[in-house]
Parts: C-alpha cells; sequence; structure tokens
C-alpha cells in the first residue's frame, strides 16, 4: 500500500477493495438506525403534540359546560351566587384592544413610512431595536404603564390599552415595512415618474398594495395582544360592572381567568375554563381574520 | 498504510497549471479520440456492460419525462446521453442511482448495474449509490464542511471511521481529480471558498473517494467558465481509463470531444423523452444511421 | 496555480433591479411637508416610547438600586429588613430557563428534523402547524391548564417517580407538592416548544435541496443527510431559535408565576417551590405599597429582567441576521466569471479547429 499515492496505477487496488468491501457491509445496520432515529424523531413530536391535545381537549371539555348565554352577557356574582358571567370582561377586552389599536396602528404605520423611506443607519437602528422589543418581558411593559399613566392618573383601560400599544408597536413596525419592501421597486417609479406628489404616491400606490400585508402583520399583533395578561395585570385593575369609561378601571379575559383560576373553589375555576374558552376563541378568530383578510385582498390586488 | 508525507508529491500537477487552458485542451480531446476505437474495437471481448437499462421509463406524476430507454453502458470509457434540454437525459441518469426515490419520480423497467438489479425490491438504494457516484450541475459541496470532511463524507455515510483510511483516500481522491496541489494546505477552510470550478473537482473527489464503479455526471460544466470545463473535461479523460463514466451534456461539442459512446435523446411527438440512437461516438458523429440523429448531430455540427 | 487558489470575489448580479432603497435616494424625500411630520413623527414617537420605558423605570427603581448597589444581583429579598435583592429569583429563572432548554431543545429539533426530513410532506405540513398553534394560545390559558391539569399529575406521578431515580434523585427530594421549579420549567419548555419547531424547521428549509441529493447520491441514508447535512447547514438558525426561546423562557411570568410555588427562600431542590424574576415582580408587585421602597426594589427586578432579555434577544436576533459573511454565493464564478449557463458561443470558439 506504499503507492496509494499514484492513483491511476493499480497500487490504490488494495484501498479500493478495503472500500468497496466496507461500503457494501454496513448499509442494513445504517438503515436500521435511520429507521430507529425516525421513530425518535416521532416519539418527539407525539411529546410536543401531547400538550397540545391536552391543552385544547380541557378547555373545551371544561369551557364548553360553562358557557352559556348568560355567561357570555352577566357580570360576575359572588362565589355561590347564581347567574354568574363576563359579559363585562369580553366587552372590557374588546374596548381595551380596540384602543390600543387606535393607538399603536397610525403610530406602526408612520414609523414604518420612515424606516422605508429614510434608509440609512437610523433606520437600521430603529429595526433592530424593533426586533429586539418584539421579544420584551410583557410584565416590564405592564410595569412601565403603570408606572407611567396608572400611577400618574389611576388605574384605568386606557393604562392598559397603552401597555398593549407599546407591546404590539415593535411588531406593527416590522410587519408593516416588511410589507412595504414587497412592493414592487417599479410600482414607485411608476408613481414617482408621473410627477405625484409623494405623499400621493405612498397614498394610492404603496399603501394599496402593501395593505394586504399590513393588515394581517396588524392583526396577529392584535392576536398577541389579546392574550396578554401580563400588561393588564397592574394597570385596568378589573372592574365587577359594565365599566365603559376608558378612563376607569374596567376587567378583561385574561385578567378573569388569572384571578379565578388560582381560587380554590370549583365554581371559580369552572368560571376560568369559560373564559378561557372564550379567549382561545377570540385569538383563533383574529389570526384566522388575518389570513382571510390578506388573502381576500392579496386576490382583489390582482 | 503509509502516512501523507511518504508520498511523492509528483502525481498529476500538470493538470492543474494554469497555464494550460485553453491550447492544451484540444490536444486531450484528440487523445481521446484515438482511444475511442480501441475501447470500442474490443467488440469481440465485450465485457458485460457496467450499466444496462431494460425498458426504462420516468414520470412525474402524470407527466412522463422519458419512455422506453434501453441501453447498455459498456464498462470503463466515457458514454454521453445528448439531446435537447427537457428529452430526459437527466431523468435517466438519475434512474440509475435511484435518486428519483427522492424525488417522488417513478421509474419503471429495469436496471442492472453489472450484476445487481438496482430496482428490486431487496436492493437497498444505498447499496446501489455506494457502487455510483454522482456529479450535479452546480458544485454542490456540503458548505457547512471544511474540505477534507467534505471529500471524505461518503467514507463517513458509509461508517468509515479510521483515521488513516481517511486521510490517504482523501488524498488519493484528491489526486485523481487534479485538486490535491491547491488545496493540500487548506484542507481544514470551508469548501465553499473555492473557485466554482474547483469546487465542482471537489465532488469530483468527493465521488471518488467511495471507489464507484461508474461515475454519473448531469452536466458538470454547465456552470462553468470555458477554462475550469477544460480541466474538467480533461478530467473526465483520464479518469475513464478505470471508471465508467455517464456524462450528460447537451453540448455536442463536448460529447465529441470527451465521449467513446453516445446515447442521442430527442423529444417524441407526444413530447415524451425516448432514446432515439446509440453507438460509438465516431459512428454517432460521422455516420448516423436515425435520420433523426443525422438531422439533430449536421444541425449542430454544420 | 496561486492565482486560481485566490479566493473570488461574489460577482455582483447584472440584472439586479433598482430597489426601493436606491430609487429613494435618488429623490432626496421633502416634498409634501405634512407627510414628513408623518414620518417623522412616527418614527420619533416609537423612540420616545422606548426610551420613556427605560427612563421611567429607572427612575421607578432608582431609590432600590441606591439602597442596594450591585448587591442587588446576589442578595436575597427580604422586605421585613428591606433587603431587595434579585439573587435567589435570577438562579430561579436560570434554573428553570436551563429546564426549560433542556427539555424543549432535543425535542425541537428531532421534531423539526421529523417535520423538514424525515416525514412524507402530506403529514408533516398539518402536524407542523398544529405544533405551531400551540403559540397563538395566550400563555395564561396555559398558565390554567397547567395549575388545574398539569400539577395534580406531577405531585401524584411526575414527581415521585424522579424521586426515585438513581442520580436524579440528588436534584429532586423533598416533599413532591405540585408546584415547583420543576414544575415550572416543564410549562416553559411546552411553551416554548413552538418557537423551537418553528424556527429551526424554517432554518432546514433554507438548506439546498442540492446538499440533500448530493448526502443521498453519496449512500447517506434519510437520516444521515438529516444530521450530517442538513442540521449542520442549518446550524446558525437552529441557534438563533434557541436563543429566542430561551429569551422568551426568561420573560414569562404569568403562567410560571401560576405554578412555580412563590417561595423567596433558598431552594434545596427542584421540587421545592421557588421564585423568578417574572413571577417575584407579579407577585410582589401588588403587595407593595405605592412609594415605599419594596414597590421600588420590584422596578428594580424588572430593570434585571429586561437587562437579561434585551442582551438575550439582540444576541438571538443579530444569529439570525448575519448570513455567513464570509463565503461567496456558489455558482458560476471561476477566474473569468463567466455569468451563469452554458455558453454555447464560447464552447463553440474553443473547439473550433
Amino acid at each position: 500500500m506504499t503507492d496509494v499515492s499514484l492513483p491511476l496505477a493499480d497500487g490504490g487496488a488494495v484501498r479500493r477493495d478495503l472500500i468497496r468491501r466496507a461500503t457494501g457491509r454496513r448499509i442494513w445496520r445504517r438503515r436500521r438506525f435511520s429507521h430507529v432515529a425516525t421513530a425518535l424523531c416521532v416519539v418527539a413530536m407525539c411529546l410536543s403534540l401531547t400538550p397540545l391535545v391536552s391543552l385544547l381537549g380541557y378547555i373545551v371539555a371544561r369551557g364548553l359546560p360553562a358557557i352559556s348565554f348568560g355567561f357570555l352577557v352577566h357580570t360576575p356574582t359572588p362565589i355561590g351566587v347564581p347567574g354568574n358571567g363576563i359579559g363585562n370582561a369580553i366587552v372590557g377586552t374588546v374596548i381595551i384592544v380596540g384602543l390600543a389599536m387606535v393607538m399603536a396602528v397610525p403610530v406602526g404605520v408612520a414609523a414604518a413610512l420612515f424606516v422605508v423611506e429614510h434608509p440609512g443607519r437610523l433606520s437600521g437602528t430603529l429595526r433592530f431595536a424593533a426586533d429586539v422589543l418584539t421579544g420584551t418581558p410583557s410584565i416590564a411593559i405592564g410595569v412601565f404603564a403603570y408606572a407611567v399613566i396608572a400611577l400618574n392618573f389611576g388605574f384605568s383601560a386606557l393604562a392598559g390599552s397603552f401597555a398593549l400599544a407599546v407591546l404590539m408597536l415593535p411588531i406593527m413596525l416590522r410587519a408593516n415595512e416588511e410589507a412595504m419592501f414587497g412592493v414592487p421597486a417599479e410600482l414607485w417609479e411608476a408613481g414617482l415618474a408621473l410627477g405625484s406628489r409623494r405623499s400621493r404616491v405612498v397614498r394610492s400606490v404603496v399603501l394599496r398594495s402593501a395593505l394586504p400585508g399590513m393588515v394581517t402583520g396588524n392583526l396577529l399583533a392584535m392576536a398577541r395582544a389579546v392574550g396578554e395578561t401580563a400588561p393588564l395585570i397592574f394597570t385596568i385593575f378589573g372592574s365587577q360592572f359594565y365599566a365603559l369609561r376608558p378612563t376607569a378601571p374596567m376587567a378583561a379575559l385574561p385578567l378573569t381567568i388569572y384571578s379565578d383560576a388560582t381560587q380554590p373553589f370549583p365554581a371559580a375555576q369552572q368560571t376560568a375554563w369559560g373564559a378561557a374558552l372564550v379567549l382561545v376563541v377570540l385569538v383563533v378568530v383574529v389570526s384566522a381574520a388575518a389570513r382571510v383578510v390578506s388573502a381576500r385582498l392579496n386576490r382583489k390586488a390582482r | 498504510m503509509t502516512t501523507t508525507d511518504e508520498m511523492p508529491a509528483s502525481g498529476v500537477t500538470t493538470a492543474t497549471l494554469p497555464c494550460r487552458a485553453l491550447e492544451e485542451v484540444p490536444r486531450s480531446r484528440d487523445v481521446r479520440r484515438a482511444s475511442a476505437p480501441l475501447v470500442s474495437g474490443g467488440a469481440a471481448a465485450t465485457p458485460a456492460p457496467a450499466v444496462a437499462l431494460h425498458g426504462v421509463s420516468v414520470a412525474f406524476g402524470a407527466h412522463v419525462a422519458v419512455r422506453g430507454v434501453t441501453l447498455s453502458v459498456p464498462g470503463q470509457g466515457v458514454t454521453a446521453l445528448v439531446g435537447p434540454s427537457g428529452c430526459g437525459k437527466t431523468s435517466v441518469l438519475r434512474a440509475v442511482n435511484r435518486l428519483h426515490d427522492e424525488t417522488g419520480g417513478r421509474v419503471t423497467g429495469r436496471v442492472l448495474l453489472g450484476e445487481l438489479d438496482v430496482y428490486a425490491s431487496g436492493t437497498p438504494a444505498e447499496l446501489v449509490r455506494s457502487r455510483v457516484g454522482m456529479v450535479f450541475q452546480r458544485p454542490n459541496p456540503f458548505p457547512a464542511m471544511n474540505i477534507f470532511d467534505n471529500v471524505v463524507s461518503g467514507l463517513r455515510f458509509c461508517g468509515i471511521r479510521s483515521k488513516s483510511l481517511l486521510a490517504d483516500s482523501a488524498e488519493a481522491a484528491l489526486r485523481q481529480a487534479a485538486l490535491w496541489d491547491v488545496v493540500r494546505d487548506r484542507l481544514r477552510e470551508p469548501a465553499v471558498r473555492l473557485s466554482g470550478g474547483q469546487q465542482q473537482r471537489l465532488c469530483i473527489a468527493r465521488a471518488l473517494a467511495v471507489e464507484p464503479e461508474v461515475l454519473l455526471m448531469d452536466e458538470p460544466c454547465s456552470a462553468l467558465d470555458p477554462i475550469a470545463t477544460g480541466k474538467i473535461e480533461e478530467l473526465i479523460a483520464r479518469l475513464a481509463s478505470h471508471i465508467t463514466i455517464v456524462l450528460v451534456t447537451h453540448n455536442m461539442f463536448q460529447a465529441a470531444r470527451v465521449s467513446d459512446h453516445t446515447a442521442v435523446f430527442l423529444l417524441g411527438e407526444d413530447r415524451v423523452g425516448e432514446l432515439v440512437e446509440a453507438g460509438t461516438t465516431a459512428e454517432i458523429f460521422s455516420n448516423p444511421k436515425d435520420p433523426r440523429t443525422r438531422a439533430y448531430v449536421t444541425g449542430h455540427v454544420g | 496555480m496561486t492565482t486560481e487558489a485566490a479566493i473570488p470575489s461574489p460577482a455582483p448580479s447584472p440584472f439586479s433591479v433598482p430597489g426601493v432603497r436606491q430609487l429613494l435616494d435618488r429623490r432626496p424625500p421633502g416634498r409634501g411637508r405634512l407627510y414628513g411630520v408623518v414620518r417623522w413623527g412616527g418614527a420619533g414617537i416609537f423612540a420616545a416610547v422606548f426610551v420613556a420605558l427605560l427612563v421611567s423605570l429607572f427612575e421607578q427603581a432608582a431609590p432600590a438600586l441606591g439602597h442596594m448597589g450591585p448587591a442587588i444581583l446576589w442578595r436575597e429579598w427580604n422586605p421585613a429588613k428591606n433587603q431587595f435583592g434579585a439573587g435567589i429569583f435570577i438562579v430561579g429563572t436560570v434554573i428553570t430557563t436551563a429546564i426549560a432548554l433542556i427539555i424543549s431543545v432535543p425535542v425541537g429539533i428531532a421534531a423539526a428534523v421529523l417535520f423538514a426530513e424525515l416525514a412524507p410532506r402530506r403529514i408533516a405540513g398539518p402536524m407542523a402547524a398544529a405544533i405551531e398553534f400551540l403559540a397563538a394560545i395566550p400563555s395564561i390559558v396555559v398558565g390554567l391548564w397547567a395549575l388545574i391539569v398539569l400539577e395534580p399529575v406531577f405531585s401524584r406521578h411526575v414527581e415521585p417517580f424522579f424521586k426515585k431515580v438513581p442520580v436524579l434523585d440528588a436534584l429532586f427530594h423533598g416533599p413532591a407538592l405540585g408546584a415547583s421549579l420543576f414544575l415550572a420549567g416543564v410549562v416553559l419548555a411546552i411553551m416554548v416548544l413552538p418557537t423551537m419547531v418553528a424556527l429551526s424547521r424554517s432554518a432546514m428549509a433554507a438548506v439546498a435541496v442540492e446538499d440533500r441529493e448530493a448526502g443521498r447520491a453519496l449512500a447517506a441514508t434519510r437520516w444521515q443527510v438529516a444530521r450530517q447535512v442538513v442540521v449542520p447547514g442549518a446550524r446558525r438558525g437552529i441557534r438563533a431559535a434557541v436563543t429566542l426561546a430561551m429569551g422568551r423562557a426568561f420573560g414569562e411570568a404569568i403562567a410560571v408565576a401560576m405554578v412555580i410555588g412563590n417561595n423567596t427562600g433558598v431552594p434545596h431542590s427542584l421540587l421545592s417551590p421557588g421564585a423568578s424574576l417574572g413571577s417575584a415582580i407579579v407577585n410582589s408587585f401588588s403587595e407593595a405599597l405605592p412609594g415605599s421602597l419594596e414597590k421600588s426594589g420590584v422596578v428594580a427586578l424588572v430593570i434585571v429582567l429586561l437587562a437579561i432579555s434585551v442582551v438575550v434577544n439582540a444576541g438571538g436576533q443579530l444569529l439570525l441576521r448575519r448570513r455567513k459573511p464570509t463565503t461567496p454565493p456558489r455558482g458560476p464564478v471561476d477566474a473569468t466569471g463567466g455569468a451563469g449557463g452554458p455558453d454555447p458561443l464560447l464552447d463553440l470558439a474553443e473547439s473550433a479547429p
């Protein structure tokens, strides 16, 4: 085997036979190993799916019995008193999230326009900051909203909306910006070449064709905000009544779940399961709406 | 087993001198042409074909790519599969090492690799592939591996762990691929740092390291410039003395330069590829029997 | 030889369409004053909000930070003694996050490998979507389920089981109460799994088909291609997935607070109730009187948590962002840089007699 380095001579023949025999020999073992590894991956998948199935199963099984028309419209009663409901929490969630959208959406769109139109270090920093802030613990945002609003103006739905808006803003900025960059350069060019005023180009051309992406991104941000508890826990205080004034304390679904789940009474827990089911349905509806809207607008744009 | 140090450094250096390129390629072509009749001339003592296809068809879903190919690829030498794009040359090539298993292509008919029935139910695809190397259109070294790991990857897949054997094989394969002198001092560098032509030769070395009987090459020069193409062609010519090469090309000149045998594929009336004629390269180019071959060949040459 | 060995520079694409950015560079913005106000206003508000976040948190935390100094990082939390240290909570956060990652990283990567490589696409798609759906479920709902469903199972079956396992029993001793650091870690693992699966799956999907075919053509089994070609090729994306999952585990407060047991003492075992930064904030914040040093101490905990999560998330984002800067793109780049595909004219010239 001294002349393996002379590849074209037959000196490599020994090595060649060695390798050819070795490659053939282990095939069945390797295939068996591949199958075992695949089986282990299937086990991993089942492990990942088990909590999901159990979670959804329990939410439906425990939540459905709790739900009735009265449950959805009534206000909470003391433990043991019939006629308990989460109507005010549902309305509260809708109001708080709605107000948060009113605050966050315009800022998100305007900031995204800035990032798209002013390329450079400043925008890069802004984008990076948004990416990092997307992972900010929501509890920190809750404490911030408490310090800025609740501490100065008292607990209110507005403080909760502000916290949710801060939470959504980075997500919205990135989603809007990505949707705008998806607009073909020719469309900007065509608009500008026609001598349109810049703001009109943006409004008529860019926003229109970026709209599906923006709507989807904003709705997904909303879906996340709907289920958040931590930003609300120190800001809205909760309420036992239909409170519609945004400057007053208000109830919300996540808060209802949190306070009822930690109580040792089965009735409270049942309320928590019912509220959880409603909350999951809300989240799913908003997420689904995001996809449906984007699909429909996409079709219309074509 | 020798160590790397003991090996003579001479090897095949002439092949990699950069000044060789253009003016020397025709010479290597002449050599191949001169040797071609020798190989096919030994018809009386024809060895068993290295690869034999009997009525092979390849279909992707409802679309039939190529139909009814019956072809014997003689042992050693270069067999070129030529024809216009979309006529099924590559499909036939990939049928030999069962690569259609991966992409959902359906192969019918019989493929024999020496005595081995490639598509028999008891034949593992891995066994076929350990005896058949393949080089793809675009150089595709594993981007996460360094040069050395790329070359020995096939051996490692086959379960060979011996360090000295891996080192010897790597050197021998790189020498055969005329790459040893370029990379001997940078074996630990990422493979993607090599130039396109070097990457392709690395892929050839990787395929050769497992000591295959047959080397399938799917338009190996289509992503390369003329100089790199020249080097690869030279390499093909030298390798052909001890390994069977099946080369897909849609470049008639390349087929003429490097191959001993040529199989011409054309699109049939129903847009399905078929084998029109096969024979020695000299016959196909100078005296084709099928009028369609004549039209195709003269259309390109004359 | 030396010329050939040189590292080729990536050839600029001759077909690059002028991007929005270059296009806009040509026309300095500014016409339409209102539009300018909108843009700058949007960016300004965005920046201002997050500057305000930092400023107000530091303002609130200042008394406690001044009171404790750097010792805040290792002291215990004992309001009765006017001691507001994050030490125990940092330990609790690290332990629960570590448990979460020890479980979710191998399980998540294995599931991602299955979806990206091993399972038929028709099955993999819906299954992966189902797991990623878990990411959309609010953490409060996961917390509810963990508290009511998982906790009894843990205190009755899982925790007693781990107490009997040799070697591991060193970590698992003491009464099996259910609520514990261990349960909190498991709940976090469940919550970050979708992130792990989704991000590592997309990283694996980005590995070129050609690499897989090269592996298969070299007689590798499916598993070998996945393990030795695809996973190493997706290394960077997987690392980013782990980092971002870690960021999420660090920051989760509500669900952890529901199952960790909320004990501010030193934990002696994984089965003892503990506290993480997030859970401590949730529990102590409402108890502390406004304006008290304790309240300020809770906000200081928020700052510690924020600092950790910013570092972790910035690391994850940088990993996601940097796409192998050292390697030139593959393809037709050789000495002459012939751009793309076979060139029949050049072939003709070369072979002309």
